[in-house]
């Protein structure tokens, strides 16, 4: 969790904000939004919306009422309550790559995902020390079957790690057994209380639409206080208008009509304001996420969610790139670190991947490990005291000394980050010049060979194991 | 410059209203209605679909150029005579049931009428059935069939079996598409051919039909 000292500058104006939240007020009164689950649209006709069909219309005093019930922040309980976290707030809480199909190293290539995979990235999250939350589809493990993949998934997640996990957003049954088995790890059977145990990204279908079993997971997590990510991924030229001003007002619109059903359902469930909004590339008709117009789109998703006072989900280390190359350094670079910077509070998507959501590569995942840990202290501030000051010092050592060998040095020389992977080193000949992707590759192989998993009950071990295997 | 050069120029252009005036001109001259869709409209959709190609031309240029061919399409497609044809073939396309997503499918589809197919776009959320239904009445050339979600992917596979199982599998080619779907992925369904793009999946197409 990277507890962050200081915020860029907002990128929208109060007027901009306004225009924007006035827009979305009227579109959600009069065009409404398409919501394709029957008990979905009761609950909203239930709570005073005007329903129509299948379309939901909502009144600015209904989206203000609702919209106000959401929590500013929330923790997410781990069952090693060391590794908690706030989402909201001063926090920016990271998760892994979420949904590729594919995964690649630079030895072996670009192949389908599998759970061997899905257990090695899990390792690889668990060792890191900037990785807050795993689980969810970190991978996608293509050779299990649909029934079992999503208690597979969170099973790898409790026994080789104890920080957070994320749950499933495919329909109702897929939402309880991810609860069950996350109960399964505080030592109950049930979700007992308001502790929120998973996390889940339920997606809107752009423009103005929630399917089916998004929304049956969203009930199921808002009934039970679990929390819930509601993200728009709109593609501003074909899933949205050609301008940010124009996809933000769209996104708004979706995001605060699923944000408000939480809220009818049970007030006070915790819930994330999201996005992965980004342009089309116009030449290609293909997603593009390593452009500026992206990390507007973060900075402002981020404001926008402060204004309704709720936590927000954006950015992530993303590169379009197909290869660990420059690009994809200096795109997740810029996509990180906007997100820290510009306060959003929950990071999805902050190592591993490639050409947009498509793959997770090994060698990225421990480069943009780095990238993280170099935003973390950065993030950290710099600490101004009577010691840190050190005047005394100055004057002291004066004009033409060297500061190398003092007590003040050698007091504060941990103070700085140490590179995991970045070369610091001399030329000396042509054997320094190993590059990152290399670096990192042996990296990731050396965390995964000498990976100890957390301890785990063997008694929980085997209720969680029966209950899978019951599936 | 001729008519008909001028009729490329405007297709390349996306120039609806001037297409179809020097369409109907050629036409009350007496320009043969194949010629005109020949030498004019499809040479210009052509054109466009390989500075496409070249990252010369955006997207949404080359929709309003397949809209502006279309016009021209309207008025000489009535002219032509019982043996000949406007269309270069017929493709059915459509999502895959439990798939809402439809972007990228109609994509595919505008590119494919812009190279002169009939496209018959079944829409999104298809159970199997209804593609076996849809080639049964168009008998198209090609099946075009999309997916996003790799929790989609498997019904591909679904429904090129319910073709099989109907006995019309073989009277189609089969192409797949969707950010999510590779080449081993189509080789492993039994589709034959795979599309990364529109026009990866026009040329496809073309090759299928000659």
């Amino acid at each position: 969790m990277i507890e962050r000292n200081f915020l860029a500058q907002d990128v929208l104006t109060a007027e901009d904000v306004e225009m924007i939240h006035e827009a979305s007020m009227e579109l959600l009164e009069e065009t409404g939004i398409e919501i394709l689950h029957e008990e979905a649209r009761e609950i909203f006709a239930e709570n005073g919306a005007r329903v129509e069909g299948e379309k939901v219309y909502l009144s600015r005093e209904l989206v203000e009422e609702y919209v106000e019930k959401a929590p500013g922040s929330f923790t997410l309980h781990a069952r090693n309550p060391e590794n908690n976290v706030t989402v909201g707030g001063n926090n920016s809480v990271t998760a892994p790559g979420y949904g590729s199909p594919y995964v690649t190293d630079i030895e072996n290539g670009r192949r389908d995902s599998v759970y061997e995979d899905y257990i090695n990235f899990t390792k690889l999250a668990a060792a890191s020390d900037h990785v807050d939350v795993l689980g969810g589809v970190l991978v996608e493990p293509k050779d299990i079957a649909d029934e079992k993949r999503h208690a597979k998934m969170l099973y790898a997640g409790a026994k080789y790690s104890d920080k957070c996990l994320m749950g499933s957003a495919l329909g109702k049954k897929k939402a309880r057994d991810c609860f069950k088995m996350a109960s399964m790890l505080f030592g109950e059977d049930e979700i007992i209380d308001d502790r929120a145990l998973v996390i889940s990204l339920i997606s809107t279908t752009s423009p103005l639409k929630y399917d089916d079993r998004m929304l049956a997971s969203l009930i199921e997590h808002a009934k039970y206080n679990q929390a819930v990510i509601i993200a728009s991924l709109i593609m501003s030229g074909s899933t949205g208008p050609m301008s940010v001003a124009g996809t933000l007002t769209l996104q708004n619109v979706e995001v605060l009509a699923g944000i408000v059903l939480t809220q009818m359902i049970n007030p006070g469930a915790p819930v994330v304001y999201g996005s992965a909004s980004t342009i089309t590339d116009m030449q290609t008709a293909n997603l593009t996420v390593g452009s500026p117009a992206y990390v507007k789109f973060v900075g402002a998703t981020a404001q926008l969610a402060r204004y309704y006072d709720v936590p927000s989900r954006a950015g992530g280390s993303t590169t379009d790139s197909l290869m660990v190359d420059s690009q994809a350094g200096y795109e997740s670079m810029m996509n990180f670190m906007t997100a820290t910077n510009h306060g959003v509070n929950f990071i999805l998507h902050s190592a591993g991947l490639l050409e947009n959501y498509m793959t997770m590569s090994y060698e990225k995942f421990i480069i943009d490990d780095e990238i993280l840990g170099m935003v973390d202290s950065y993030q950290q501030g710099i600490e101004v005291n009577e010691d840190t000051v050190a005047k005394e010092l100055i004057a002291k050592v004066g004009p033409g000394g060297h500061y190398l060998a003092e007590a003040h040095t050698m007091q504060h020389m941990r103070d700085f980050r140490t590179p995991t992977i970045s070369q610091r080193a001399t030329y000396t000949s042509e054997e320094d010049l190993v590059s990152t992707v290399e670096s990192a590759n042996q990296k990731w192989k050396d965390i995964i060979a000498d990976f100890e998993a957390p301890e785990l009950d063997p008694e929980i071990d085997k209720k969680l194991v029966d209950y899978m295997e019951n599936l | 410059m001729s008519k008909m050069e001028n009729i490329v120029e405007e297709v390349i252009a996306g120039n609806v209203a001037g297409v179809a005036e020097l369409t109907q001109e050629l036409v009350d001259e007496g320009a043969k209605p194949s010629d005109i869709i020949k030498d004019g409209l499809v040479a210009g959709m052509d054109v466009v679909g390989g500075r496409f190609k070249k990252n010369e031309m955006f997207v949404p240029e080359v929709l309003i150029a397949a809209k502006s061919m279309h016009a021209g399409m309207d008025i000489v497609k009535p002219l032509l005579t019982d043996g000949e044809s406007s269309s270069v073939g017929t493709v059915v396309i459509g999502t895959v049931e439990g798939d809402l997503h439809d972007i990228g499918k109609n994509l595919v589809a505008m590119m494919l009428e812009g190279a002169g197919f009939e496209v018959i776009d079944l829409g999104i959320d298809l159970p199997a059935d209804e593609f076996v239904e849809a080639v049964k009445e168009h008998q198209p050339d090609v099946v075009g069939i999309s997916a996003l979600l790799t929790t989609t992917m498997p019904a591909m596979e679904e429904t090129i079996k319910t073709l099989e199982e109907a006995g019309v599998r073989d009277q189609v080619k089969i192409m797949v598409g969707g950010a999510p779907v590779s080449q081993e992925f189509a080789n492993e369904i039994g589709a034959d051919g795979y599309a990364a793009d529109g026009s990866t999946a026009t040329d496809i197409a073309r090759e299928f039909v000659n």
